[in-house]
């Protein structure tokens, strides 16, 4: 697999921002930068030797077909494999120059900082107030009214607020699924995480509810790192900065989204998105 | 080659749309071949075969864009099937105007028949064989989505160009000469002027292939030999005598 190569031609391998040869604005910092980082589920390597970088205020997308290694990935960015045994993880992720995978580090703190949304809308079983304030609690004790204004905003933020204002203390288990991953999504940011993981936010949503979900990520992308895992190819065109497409726990192509879309540089990409992968 | 697609109808479709370019530019060779032979056989029938075989090739890009359209609707195409979906649509549009410049050659020859021959007639078919070189060069290199092939076509229309500006002064000189050759050489300078653009839309097309092998715009700046639009036309003192 050809990622050094690939790489060398875009992002430089000391992640400072720099200009990228195609037509978008100088890019921002790097927020999050990956390096060799190795996965193990027991044996198993799972993510091999990957590095890349992600962008601050800027979407990446991770495409590859399923058990590439794209959803550990994200898994690894937040350590929420940890909570599983036999499962390991080799290599530096740096959240601001800071190593989140180094053992000293306080998890509740990382996790604070990186916001995660799954497949499934996992909203708990309480209101909906709640289910926001509940993370909230978490790691701050707020005054009632601050809470109440903290929620209203993470609510309008996640693009949710004009639907549920009226029913706050009804059960957020009674949202339609596309209203279940907003509550998610304003669930992730109202504990304000500089980072946002998005495991496939969008796959089990109609095309209505998946684009606002797009459209939320093209709002939230101007206050958060965002890295977005999906299947749905167009939606990574659509909605990404930049894309990393992966394959056997390889990172095959990382590049701006528009790139890899209109002429990758690695015959597998192009194979992949173009529909040829055997 | 590109491996196969996991839809097979998708390469079907891709196939079709490779196809109806060859067919166009096949059908812009012969429409062009047949134009010059008129023009050198002062034959009015063959011209008007050529005029009324135009439409054949407007049907052919309207059935192109069509494909295309549908192409670009239900199949979401990336990365070298976009790129060949565009190139394609662009590509028809200029074997589509090519086709134009070989009819309307063909309509001056049938006017330019009923006129005596003059002499610098002989020197348009020549041109007309460059220019029909180069279609059947570029489109040859789209058949074998060869990219360095349609370089070679984009850098050898300076020739058809420095030919037309020589053809501009011999025709000027012609009616200088005699004004009772200004209708027969007006009629020659429109035609080599349509056979010009004939070879810059082969270029067009040279760099719409280059654009679908690499996936980047040919950036050179294109050799031009055609000076005859800086030309200063103005009969000499003794002309003008």
């Amino acid at each position: 697999m050809n990622v050094s190569l690939a790489r060398s031609t875009t992002v430089p391998s000391d992640g400072a921002a720099q200009n990228g040869p195609g037509t978008m604005a100088a890019p921002l910092p790097v927020k999050v930068e990956i390096r060799h980082v190795n996965f193990y589920y027991g044996k198993f390597h799972a993510l091999k030797d990957v590095s890349l970088p992600l962008h601050d205020r800027r979407v990446t997308a991770f495409i590859g077909p399923s058990g590439c290694g794209k959803s550990t990935l994200l898994r690894i960015l937040n350590r929420i494999y940890e909570l599983y045994p036999g499962q390991t993880a080799s290599g530096e992720v740096l959240v601001d120059g800071q190593d989140i995978l180094s053992p000293g580090l306080d998890l509740n703190l990382v996790r604070a900082k990186i916001g995660m949304v799954f497949q499934k809308p996992t909203p708990f079983p309480m209101s909906i107030h709640d289910n926001i304030a509940f993370g909230i609690r978490l790691y701050e004790r707020l005054p009632k009214a601050e809470l109440d204004d903290r929620i209203e905003s993470a609510l309008r933020r996640a693009a949710l607020w004009d639907e549920v204002k009226d029913k706050l203390r009804q059960s957020g288990l009674g949202l339609s699924g596309g209203q279940q991953q907003r509550l998610c999504i304003a669930r992730a940011i109202a504990v304000r995480p500089e980072v946002l993981l998005l495991d496939e936010p969008a796959s089990a949503l109609d095309p209505i509810s998946t684009q606002r979900i797009e459209e939320l990520i093209a709002e939230l992308k101007s206050d958060y790192c965002i890295a977005i895992v999906t299947h749905n190819m167009q939606q990574a065109a659509r909605s990404s900065d930049y894309t990393a497409f992966m394959y056997l726990g390889e990172l095959v192509e990382f590049d701006e989204t528009e790139k890899i879309f209109t002429h990758p540089a690695v015959r597998r990409t192009e194979d992949y998105i173009t529909g040829r992968f055997g | 080659m590109a491996a196969e697609h996991i839809i097979k109808s998708y390469d079907e479709e891709l196939g079709r749309l490779n196809k109806m370019i060859v067919e166009m530019g096949g059908l812009a060779e012969s429409q062009l071949a047949a134009a010059i032979e008129a023009v050198a056989k002062r034959d009015s029938e063959l011209a008007a075969q050529v005029v009324e075989g135009d439409a054949k090739v407007d049907d052919l890009e309207r059935e192109l864009d069509n494909l295309a359209i549908r192409l670009l609707a239900l199949r979401q195409p990336m990365a070298r099937d976009l790129r060949e979906i565009f190139a394609a649509l662009k590509i028809g549009s200029d074997l589509e105007r090519i086709c134009d410049y070989a009819a309307n050659v063909a309509k001056r020859s049938i006017a330019l028949a009923q006129t005596p021959p003059i002499q610098p007639v002989h020197a348009l078919p020549r041109m007309g064989t460059l220019a029909l070189t180069l279609v059947k060069d570029v489109i040859d290199a789209y058949v074998e989505k060869d990219a360095d092939k349609a370089l070679e076509v984009w850098r050898r229309d300076e020739e058809l160009d420095e030919m037309y500006s020589s053809l501009f002064r011999e025709f000027l000189t012609y009616m200088m000469e005699d004004p009772r050759n200004i209708g027969a050489c007006t009629h020659l300078l429109f035609m080599a002027k349509n056979i010009e653009r004939i070879g810059d839309h082969a270029t067009n097309i040279a760099e719409d292939l280059y654009y679908l092998v690499h996936g980047q715009p040919l950036t050179e700046v294109r050799p031009k030999g055609d000076k005859s639009s800086l030309e200063v036309v103005a009969p000499d003192r003794a002309g003008a005598r």
